[in-house]
């Protein structure tokens, strides 16, 4: 009964979450298309996703194109989106 | 005065003439020098991730960590990809080496990619994206996910086929895979576990191969909001035996919010998941003593974090504060049954983007008290041994490096 209780209340939460979240995301006008977006847009929204949006001077270019595979790979990041923060990044470098 | 004229300019023509071409070659030579340190199509980077740090629980304190994990990236080609992670850490007084991942990707087309070998499996999105000492925002693991009291699978080996999309505003990412799948322990070795899944299946124990996928969508173009669900199924009883049929049905729904929010000048972090496994109903005969019981594990976990990047002041900018709450649930009528709950708050200073120090507090608790001798810990053996997660409150101060 307890555990039917907590599993009420995670779905609960997660119903009113995406709610919330709804209704921020609404409120910030935001409807461009992805691949209507800036590299540097690309790099802010993807990257904090998981961890905090790296410094392009943390590495080369060279470095950043492997990296960037790796994050297509792992993120599973679309190429249009990688190929922007990968231009992004060397741009700032 | 004419004559000393022209002859200085003589000397200098000469002396330019002499130097011209040296300075050529030199430039020529430096060129080469700086053309031979250019990647060409194969390229090879060392990243990775590090941590140390002192914990203090009930029943004792230590220093711990000590462990790196070094990630070996080698890019063949635009397409090609091998990634693999060790594990190199402390344990008992020996040093321990273990494998994370290593495997193959290679990018079949702009929305496929296939990947071969050890992985991370998506299940949910703990074990994948969040797992590294750096990216967690706690010092532990969420109850269930961690070894010694895992529901769900993290690593495996087998095959994967997955990528990404844009949808209307939004996009989608996918992964299914076939993997060796999880074990069944049917007593026969630790009695103690019997009916428990086991997921570090490196060799499989039959010939039914477990089938699983995540699929996530992102249905704002801000990409802030990520709901996913995930599913594995298999058979799990080692070859031969009367368990070789039994099933086990693994489920997990995620939830990620990351979004600036103006008004607080902060970025807010919202993640959740949850992790349900199911196995076959069976008789287990161990000895004299005969168990059947209802085979159904839980994990979960929501975590938020608030870090006032925006503001004015760069102490404060580099702060968060993250929170969390887990429970667990293991078989309840199984030997090995436990149920837990856990609170941690942490405070989190970033050094720079991928360097934090994180001071926690997490309390753990267990309301079935039979239980506890048998979970608890040892105190300061750490919040991941072997085990489970020691109950009682802790302290945890982490230092994590990624690199």
């Amino acid at each position: 009964m307890k555990r039917k209780t907590k599993s009420i209340l995670f779905g609960l939460f997660v119903g009113l979450f995406a709610i919330g979240s709804l209704v921020l995301v609404s409120c910030s006008g935001s409807s461009q298309l992805v691949t209507e977006k800036t590299g540097a847009q690309l790099w802010g929204e993807n990257c904090v996703r998981c961890h905090n949006a790296p410094s392009p001077p943390s590495f080369n270019d060279y470095q950043w194109e492997t990296i960037a595979l790796h994050m297509r790979v792992r993120a599973s990041l679309t190429e249009e989106e990688v190929a922007k923060i990968v231009e992004f990044l060397k741009m700032a470098n | 005065m004419k004559r000393f004229n022209k002859l200085s300019m003589m000397v200098a023509v000469l002396i330019v003439g002499f130097l011209l071409p040296l300075y050529g070659q030199d430039a020529a030579t430096l060129q080469q020098e700086v053309d031979a340190l250019k990647p060409r199509l194969s390229r090879f980077l060392l990243r990775g991730y590090a941590h140390s740090g002192f914990e203090k629980f009930e029943e004792g304190s230590s220093f711990v960590g000590g462990s790196f994990n070094p990630i070996f990236l080698w890019q063949q080609s635009d397409r090609l990809l091998f990634e693999a992670e060790l594990e190199v850490e402390l344990e008992n007084g020996t040093t321990r080496l273990g494998l994370e991942y290593a495997n193959m990707s290679f990018i079949l087309s702009k929305r496929a990619i296939v990947r071969v070998g050890q992985f991370l499996i998506p299940f949910g999105i703990f074990a994948e994206r969040l797992h590294p000492r750096w990216i967690n925002r706690l010092p532990s693991n969420p109850l269930g996910f961690s070894h010694g009291e895992q529901v769900g699978p993290s690593s495996a080996l087998g095959v994967e086929l997955r990528g990404g999309a844009p949808v209307g505003s939004g996009k989608i990412n996918y992964s299914v895979y076939v993997i060796n799948g999880p074990t069944l322990n049917d007593g026969s070795v630790e009695a103690e576990e019997v009916g428990q899944l086991h997921y570090d299946n490196y060799e499989d124990n039959n010939d039914n191969k477990a089938i699983g996928g995540r699929l996530g969508i992102l249905p704002f173009s801000s990409s802030a909001l990520e709901l996913g669900v995930s599913a594995q199924m298999a058979n799990v009883g080692d070859r031969g035996s009367v368990y070789e049929n039994t099933g086990a049905q693994l489920f997990a729904v995620d939830v990620s919010f990351v979004k600036n929010i103006t008004p607080l000048k902060s970025i807010v972090d919202i993640k959740a998941q949850y992790n349900l496994t199911r196995v076959n109903r069976e008789t287990y005969t161990v000895g004299t003593e005969t168990f059947r019981f209802k085979n159904e594990s839980n994990a979960y976990f929501v975590q938020g974090v608030i870090k006032p990047a925006f503001v004015s002041n760069t102490f404060l900018q580099k702060l968060e504060l993250a929170g969390r709450y887990s429970a667990l649930q293991l078989a309840p009528d199984a030997p090995w049954g436990a149920e837990k709950t856990q609170w941690a708050v942490s405070v989190n200073y970033w050094l720079d983007w991928r360097t934090v120090i994180k001071f926690s507090y997490q309390y753990t608790d267990s309301p079935v008290s039979e239980h506890l001798e048998a979970e608890g810990g040892s105190g300061g053996g750490g919040a991941e041994e072997e085990g489970g997660t020691p109950l009682g409150g802790a302290f945890l101060v982490h230092w994590s490096f990624g690199f």
